[in-house]
């Protein structure tokens, strides 16, 4: 397509097109998975463990089984196919068999003609613990004699990345310790789903999700159904940021359906939806940098902890991650990476925005600034002075092909304006740390900044090939012509939607774009996540259309020829036209007697998995990002504000301008929850704050203005150079904010989120002893080998002898 | 979430409220409801009785009366913060009405709800500390008056004794030349005091301070007054110095609470700082 056609249609490629889900969601007209309603539905309810590590006795269910209005109570003994499931392995019970391994863990289900029955009815559900001893601390996990969350140990994981000459002598070395919390991905709408009972014995689930096809891969085993009798179709989704990779209430609702024979609903309360998703892994990070004497980094040791409490999840994929991006988007000739992905009796980690890159972001940025102190630097310029290129090469092995305009996100993001400096005399209190509840006239307020440079991958890595289909229909309305588009990608909020219509606009010419609703009739279209879809379900609209568009071309030729002319030039489409060379030649509508369809699917480029020595070209395209924050500190009550943050972000190619913008915002957010606010608070494994009351997440009277530079240098090989921009503003957030807290108080800051005690001193920073030795790679056997997402098909295996 | 089942009536007058309130063992009176609904929504309380005192007339005012500034029980907490007298003679009691949760809370919680539920981070109850205020309560065996300093009796705790209704909370008018502030960090989700200060203070003839009381909401189990501070600080210049090293001591003796936004040691510091800028506020 020429770029002509590009500007031609409204609502099109590279325009800020307004979103097609605008309208219902501000109206409220929108339909959430928690709006799902059906005639004779029942209410779903789940029992949980209350414990972190118990063996179950026993389980009796008499009492809530004739408790008036109950119409289903089912057990572990119940699930009619596997007993497991999992992203990455089946390794997670649908309903707790013997054991319990976190608190939170479902144990039993019930259907009940109202929530209230189903409420009272789970009270009744009466369960046998022998409770065990519990590890909840992740070094703790790592020792001989520790409880054994896994007959096959308590190590998910192992990546060790050895790169050029780990041994490599460096004029100045740094060290520091770094800690982030578990995070929660905070999804305004909390898990639901409603499973209908169909007539040929299978099931129709309607959930709100990220990827319909892997839900399926792992429902439709554990119900003991072949997959063409497990339909999904996606319901509305309230945020997912990674929450809604795992599968929750799924397989519970498709159960409670098929034994009731009707529509049964689930939705999760604010506080059960804490248990039931997975959450950022916290981390522990330990590291060293050495460096020339004129700030050029020539050696890193990098060993990471990631904490995946009781199951799998994503958790292998996470740590190959956090291992992978370990020392930042900087050229690194000598590194050792040791990174391990622990299991504890903590509630199960997996993905959140960012899959690891923030929490060795968060490190390997205080590193820099460290590196910079020392060496008495700026520490822009020590990152400059660093900063990878097209062409350099990555602690894997990996050279770098694509676009990599580190130096120009810095630069970008540090030319965009500072916020001015307070006036002087008494200030408004809203605009103070702590808002309306700081009483200070605005003495003892300190002002710091800080930056930080970050970068992630966009789709799968490591061998994995998540395929994108997509179907496209042109068809005759009396308007004219109109395209249909269908595809499973999953709109979580982000705006995908809004692009795939783009597209389709770009393409054929045609503003009038409608979407089929996404579900498991077309093939898969991968997750909505990794920062991915944009790329990938939006290359495979694209492949369709030009599908499409050839069929047109086709008929359009045809036609000149039976009327004995010859088309000149290259045929394209511009508002529901037919060019050659440029030139109008006819209607779209003239030439769809017959719809035309095209289903397409699309694929990245290959990647391989890490070798033994973590070596390997592992993730598809790298997108890059820098941060600046401004922050005030009151230095008497550790109360901190963020007043600016700036930053330029590598987007390939922005799709939709507006919606890069709202991504840059809202990954800007979490990051600053992750830096001032947000930690799920563990006690023995149990979560102490499951509310939004006690849990709390940044809102418009934290949020500071946001100011970003988009930088457009598309990416070679991919759909109109697009790259994502979904996590990125989340991982460099939280480090830059950090980083002017250090500046503003002076103190060490090492762990994330920074509370009011850190800032005033009352708590001395994290101390750790030395690393954890690393476990062997590869094997011993217990330390399962990473596949790549097979979908759960994998058995996770016990040791073997030999 | 979904209360109990509860019979309710709405009473026209004060004795049928309390006759109301023997006959029935588990009632509960309801003021605004903004404590108490919330509690039955939990099922922490579950009254098998609701006795809803807004039918009664004459139970919300402020006025002059005898020296000390009368309130009502059933004034909200937006009412007492507009009224003229509060803000002229008593400008703490005002900013702590003001300073209660959101405008929808405000318009409908009462002061004698706030008093009676004693909510270890309620607003008032400083206030009523630090102006040695006094609640009057009737029950079946008349009226008693029961002076701050021995109505908050622990964590959700006080003096009133089962069958008794608060009925006014009365606040001494402050001799002139007498000023008072209140101060409060709220908690970022409820609006809740995480600690709250209410100062008031008189300056002698000689520019020191004469007379101080000090007390603090949020910090712990109850309401308190910071004597230790309060010695401290008589006959101090009023310098912040001052005001700051006579804080030192506000913490003193407190068994301070600890829960998910402050510790204990974050705790004893806020009650340091917000005591500092409440004496501050209050000498303007
Ligand atoms: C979102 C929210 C935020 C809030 N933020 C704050 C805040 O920042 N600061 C603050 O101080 N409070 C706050 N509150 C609480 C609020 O101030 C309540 O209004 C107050 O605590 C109770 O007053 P009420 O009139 O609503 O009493 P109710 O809820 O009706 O009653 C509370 C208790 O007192 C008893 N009671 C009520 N009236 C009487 C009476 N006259 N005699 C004897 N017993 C009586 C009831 O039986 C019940 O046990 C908040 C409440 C909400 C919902």
């Amino acid at each position: 397509m020429s770029v002509g056609t590009l500007r031609r249609t409204r609502g099109g490629v590279g325009s800020s097109a307004r979103r097609v889900d605008g309208v219902p969601k501000v109206k409220g007209a929108f339909q959430y998975g928690s709006d799902l309603w059906a005639e004779e539905m029942l209410w779903g309810q789940t029992v949980r463990s209350p414990h972190a590590h118990a063996r179950i006795r026993g389980v009796d269910i008499a009492k809530a089984l004739s408790y008036p209005g109950v119409r289903a109570v089912l057990l572990a003994a119940d699930v009619p196919g596997r007993k497991t499931f999992g992203l990455e392995f089946a390794d997670q019970p649908v309903l707790a068999q013997d054991r319990v391994r976190y608190v939170g863990e479902p144990v039993a289900i019930l259907a009940a003609v109202d929530p209230e029955v189903a409420r009272r009815a789970a009270e009744r559900v009466v369960v046998d613990y022998e409770v065990l001893p519990a590890v909840t601390d992740m070094e703790e996990a790592l020792r001989p004699g520790a409880p054994q969350v896994h007959e096959y140990g308590n190590v998910l994981h192992h990546v060790r990345i050895v790169h050029g000459d780990p041994d490599a002598p460096a004029d100045v070395w740094v060290e520091g310790y770094y800690e982030t919390a578990m995070q929660d991905q905070a999804i305004l709408g909390p898990e639901a789903g409603m499973a209908v009972p169909a007539d040929d014995g299978g099931v129709d689930l309607y959930v709100a999700t990220q990827w319909l096809h892997v839900d399926r891969q792992q429902v439709a085993p554990c119900l003991g159904l072949p997959p063409e009798k497990v339909r999904l179709h996606l319901a509305g989704v309230g945020g997912a940021f990674g929450a809604r990779e795992d599968v929750s209430m799924h397989i519970h609702a498709c159960m409670l359906a098929l034994r009731t024979g009707r529509p049964v609903r689930i939705v999760y309360s604010r506080e059960e939806s804490f248990f039931g998703h997975v959450h950022r892994h916290p981390s522990r990070v330990w590291m060293r940098h050495g460096a020339t004497r004129d700030g050029r980094l020539v050696n890193v040791y990098a060993r990471v902890l990631l904490d995946g409490g009781a199951y799998a999840s994503s958790g292998a994929a996470v740590i190959t991650n956090a291992a992978t991006f370990a020392t930042g988007p900087y050229e690194v000739p000598n590194a050792l990476v040791e990174a391990t992905r622990v299991f504890t009796h903590n509630p199960p980690c997996g993905a959140m925005r960012g899959f690891g890159a923030p929490q060795v972001c968060f490190a390997h940025e205080a590193q820099m600034d460290r590196l910079a102190q020392a060496l008495g630097m700026d520490p822009a310029r020590v990152r400059l002075q660093n900063a990878m290129k097209t062409g350099s090469v990555t602690i894997t092995g990996q050279v770098v092909r694509g676009s990599a305009p580190v130096r120009q996100v810095i630069e970008r993001c540090l030319a965009l304006p500072m916020p001015e400096e307070p006036a002087a005399g008494p200030r408004d209190p809203q605009a103070l740390p702590g808002g309306a509840g700081n009483v200070s006239r605005g003495e003892g307020v300190r002002r710091g900044v800080g930056i930080a440079v970050g970068y992630k991958n966009i789709a799968y890595s490591g061998g994995f090939d998540d395929s994108a289909e997509a179907r496209v229909r042109v068809f005759r309305t009396a308007d004219g012509p109109a395209v249909e588009v269908h595809s499973a990608a999953a709109e979580v909020g982000e705006g995908l939607h809004t692009v795939l219509v783009q597209v389709a606009r770009t393409e054929l010419g045609i503003e009038h774009v409608t979407l089929h609703p996404p579900d498991t009739a077309i093939g898969s279209a991968g997750s909505t996540s990794a920062s991915r879809q944009t790329m990938m379900s939006g290359g495979a609209v694209q492949l369709a259309c030009r599908a499409v568009a050839e069929e047109l071309f086709r008929r359009v030729r045809a036609r000149a020829a039976s009327a004995g002319r010859t088309l000149r030039g290259e045929l394209t489409l511009a508002d529901g036209r037919v060019l050659a060379a440029g030139e109008p030649v006819g209607e779209v509508d003239n030439y769809l007697d017959e719809p035309i369809e095209a289903r397409r699917t699309y694929h990245h480029r290959p990647t391989q998995p890490l070798d033994e020595r973590g070596q390997g070209d592992v993730h598809v395209t790298l997108a890059f990002a820098a941060q600046r924050a401004v922050v005030e500190v009151d230095e008497e009550l550790g109360l901190a504000r963020v007043v600016q943050l700036a930053s330029a972000h590598d987007v390939g190619r922005a799709i939709n301008p507006q919606g890069v913008e709202g991504q840059i915002e809202g990954g800007a957010a979490m990051g600053l929850g992750l830096a001032l606010m947000e930690e799920v608070q563990l006690d023995g494994g149990r979560i102490r704050n499951a509310s939004f009351t006690d849990y709390l997440i940044p809102t418009f009277l934290d949020m500071p203005p946001v100011v970003s530079a988009v930088v457009e240098e598309p990416e070679p090989g991919v759909p109109y150079g697009a790259k994502g921009v979904g996590e990125m503003a989340t991982l460099v957030a939280t480090p830059a904010i950090v980083a002017a807290l250090r500046a503003a108080t002076g103190r060490p800051l090492n762990r994330a989120p920074v509370r009011p005690d850190d800032l005033i001193g009352l708590a001395p920073p994290v101390a750790s002893g030395p690393p954890p030795p690393a476990p062997a790679v590869p094997g011993p056997r217990p330390v399962p080998h990473y596949h790549g997402l097979d979908a759960g098909q994998q058995e996770l295996m016990r040791p073997e002898s030999d | 979430m979904i209360p109990a089942a509860f019979d309710y009536a709405a009473p026209a007058t004060l004795d049928e409220a309390l006759r109301l309130l023997r006959r029935h063992r588990h009632a509960k009176v309801m003021a605004g409801g903004q404590s108490l609904l919330s509690l039955m929504k939990l099922r922490v309380a579950s009254p098998s009785f609701i006795i809803d005192l807004r039918r009664i007339g004459r139970l919300a005012y402020v006025k002059e009366d005898k020296g000390a500034i009368a309130v009502g029980a059933m004034t909200t907490h937006a009412a007492l913060a507009a009224a003229a007298l509060v803000r002229r003679r008593l400008p703490a009691l005002a900013q702590a009405a003001e300073a209660i949760g959101d405008l929808q809370v405000r318009n409908v919680g009462t002061i004698g709800g706030s008093l009676a539920h004693a909510d270890p981070a309620a607003d008032y109850p400083a206030v009523l500390l630090a102006c040695d205020g006094v609640v009057v309560v009737r029950g079946p065996r008349g009226t008693r008056k029961v002076p701050a300093g021995q109505w908050f009796t622990g964590l959700f705790a006080t003096a009133l004794r089962s069958g008794e209704i608060v009925v006014e909370v009365q606040f001494p008018i402050l001799p002139a030349g007498t000023r008072s502030a209140y101060v409060k960090m709220k908690h970022p989700a409820s609006g809740f005091a995480v600690v709250g200060a209410a100062a008031v203070v008189r300056l002698g003839r000689d520019g020191r301070v004469a007379d101080v009381r000090l007390a603090f909401t949020g910090a712990a189990s109850h309401a308190f007054r910071a004597r230790a501070a309060e010695e401290a600080l008589r006959g101090q210049e009023p310098t912040e110095a001052a005001v700051r090293a006579a804080m030192a001591r506000a913490p003193e003796g407190v068994d301070l609470l600890e829960d998910l936004v402050a510790d204990a040691a974050y705790r004893a510091q806020l009650v340091r700082v917000y005591g500092a800028r409440a004496v501050l506020a209050a000498l303007g």
